[in-house]
């Protein structure tokens, strides 16, 4: 058994598959760092008092949640070439771009609703309260309304965070070289070793350890807000 | 002096007209109660008063300056609203205090602001007087407890501390006891009245009549929308004239 572990064939896979790794990692942040603001804005959006950006808005939230996300990469990767526009540069590093764009987006547009209503979800008084003691509608915002929204919303953004964890796989529809892109490349004869299916189900192992990791840090910022109800 | 003159008020939420025609004034240090069943209009009157409803017709002026005019825009500008508002404090019903922040915080938070946005203060002395006023609620050993520790009347005393914070020439008061149990009222009602006794400005609409006709220098009977009496507590509780304010009346004399 130990031998297996150490036998240059596994020693290879592993690298392969970490390789694959790090790219599923950088898109992941990637799209956190980007969608968790972006998410935000959208949101106010569909809360505006401005109806033609409030029905703007929420006709985009429709669309990017109505249609497969894979779909939206496909597209996004491909149409702007066929238009005859190269928005996105050659390579791993064209597609990486592209497929980051998707995902913020997509993502974003999830994010705004779970945004919406931990807002809504605020009592109004908060906000008088704010208001009547002089605060203006920004201060109201950032000192009252944020922190009651954020402990309302940890529950559905985990969920939202570990599924975005394994849709990161969708990547590979343009071939960006994530983890179970390198896991199937075993199957195609990557470095002669045609053929090889376990590499492709080893990679469930970085997923499953990715997402506890995730689950444990999620219930840590849950239980920091237990201070107040 | 005057310290508050409303002058023919009206509210209206569609069709339905919430206040009409409310006329009354106030003289500095002392205290307004308004009674009246339920969707008589007396929260709406106090939250125009807080510019959380805008008036559709009628004045509001403090201390002779008309801070509000439903007939002229200048006195309605947005920039101008957040500095008019300080003239009143609110305490809710339903106290709304800050969940996240301590009893101190809560009372502290909105004067550190006013001072980091204009200078002045320093965070010693606000923390100083929210310490006092939470001191003078009888809350000074609860001053970093969260707003869940704490029982209904201390909450509400806190949002009485929170409110008492910036200053404001006249404090009121929206039914607040009404969420509390009724072995929580007294607690409440006592800070109150020892505000009465510091000659604090304050406008309360309150079902405690007891409560009402002791404390307050005048007071209002709203039915639908308007003022049907008003006059002193003693007057109107003990010898009212008009029908309608007997038989809201009657309904309370068993108590």
């Amino acid at each position: 058994m130990l031998s297996f572990f150490s036998s240059a064939e596994f020693q290879t896979v592993l690298s392969t598959l970490n390789t694959g790794f790090v790219k599923t990692l950088q898109l992941f942040f990637v799209t956190l760092v980007g969608a968790v603001p972006l998410g935000l804005v959208i949101s106010f959006g569909s809360m505006s008092r401005i109806p033609p950006l409030r029905w703007l808005t929420k006709t985009l939230v429709w669309i990017i949640r109505g249609t497969p996300l894979v779909l939206q990469i496909i597209a996004l990767y491909y149409v702007p070439g066929l238009k005859g526009v190269h928005i996105w540069s050659g390579g791993e590093s064209g597609r990486f771009t592209a497929v980051a764009v998707a995902f913020v987006i997509n993502y974003a547009c999830y994010f705004s609703e779970i945004y919406r209503g931990g807002i809504q979800g605020v009592p109004a008084g908060q906000q008088e309260a704010g208001l009547v003691l002089g605060m203006t509608k920004r201060q109201i915002f950032f000192k009252i309304t944020l922190l009651q929204m954020i402990k309302r919303i940890v529950p559905p953004m985990s969920n939202e965070i570990i599924t975005l964890v394994k849709d990161t796989s969708l990547a590979r529809v343009v071939a960006l070289q994530e983890v179970i892109w390198m896991g199937e490349s075993f199957m195609k004869g990557n470095q002669g070793y045609a053929g090889l299916v376990w590499p492709l189900f080893f990679t469930a192992v970085y997923y499953l350890a990715f997402s506890g990791v995730a689950t444990l840090l999620l219930g840590k910022l849950e239980q920091k807000l237990e201070y107040f109800r | 002096m005057e310290i508050l003159e409303v002058q023919h008020i009206e509210k209206h939420f569609g069709d339905t007209q919430v206040l009409s025609d409310i006329s009354f004034s106030l003289e500095e240090g002392q205290a307004l109660s308004i009674i009246g069943s339920s969707g008589s209009g007396k929260t709406t009157l106090l939250r125009c008063l807080n510019f959380l409803e805008r008036p559709n017709h009628g004045s509001i002026a403090v201390r002779g300056n008309v801070i509000f005019d439903a007939s002229d825009p200048s006195t309605q500008a947005e920039r101008d609203i957040r500095q008019k508002r300080l003239h009143f404090g609110l305490v809710f019903q339903n106290f709304n205090l800050f969940p996240q922040y301590t009893a101190l915080q809560n009372v502290t938070l909105a004067r550190e602001l006013r001072a980091k946005e204009r200078g002045g203060e320093s965070r010693e002395d606000i923390m100083k007087a929210g310490r006092d006023l939470l001191d003078q609620m009888g809350l000074a050993d609860r001053a970093d407890h969260y707003p869940h520790q704490l029982s209904g009347g201390q909450q509400q005393r806190v949002a009485i501390a929170r409110a008492l914070a910036l200053q404001p020439d006249i404090l009121c008061f929206d039914e607040p006891t009404s969420a509390l149990d009724p072995e929580l009222t007294g607690e409440v009602l006592r800070v109150i009245r020892s505000l009465a006794e510091k000659r604090t400005t304050m406008i309360i609409v309150t079902h405690e009549m007891a409560f009402a006709r002791d404390v307050a220098d005048q007071l209002i009977f709203m039915d639908s929308g308007v003022i049907v009496e008003q006059g002193s507590p003693r007057e109107v509780i003990d010898h009212p004239k008009e029908e309608r304010t007997k038989q809201f009346l009657s309904r309370y004399s068993n108590h």
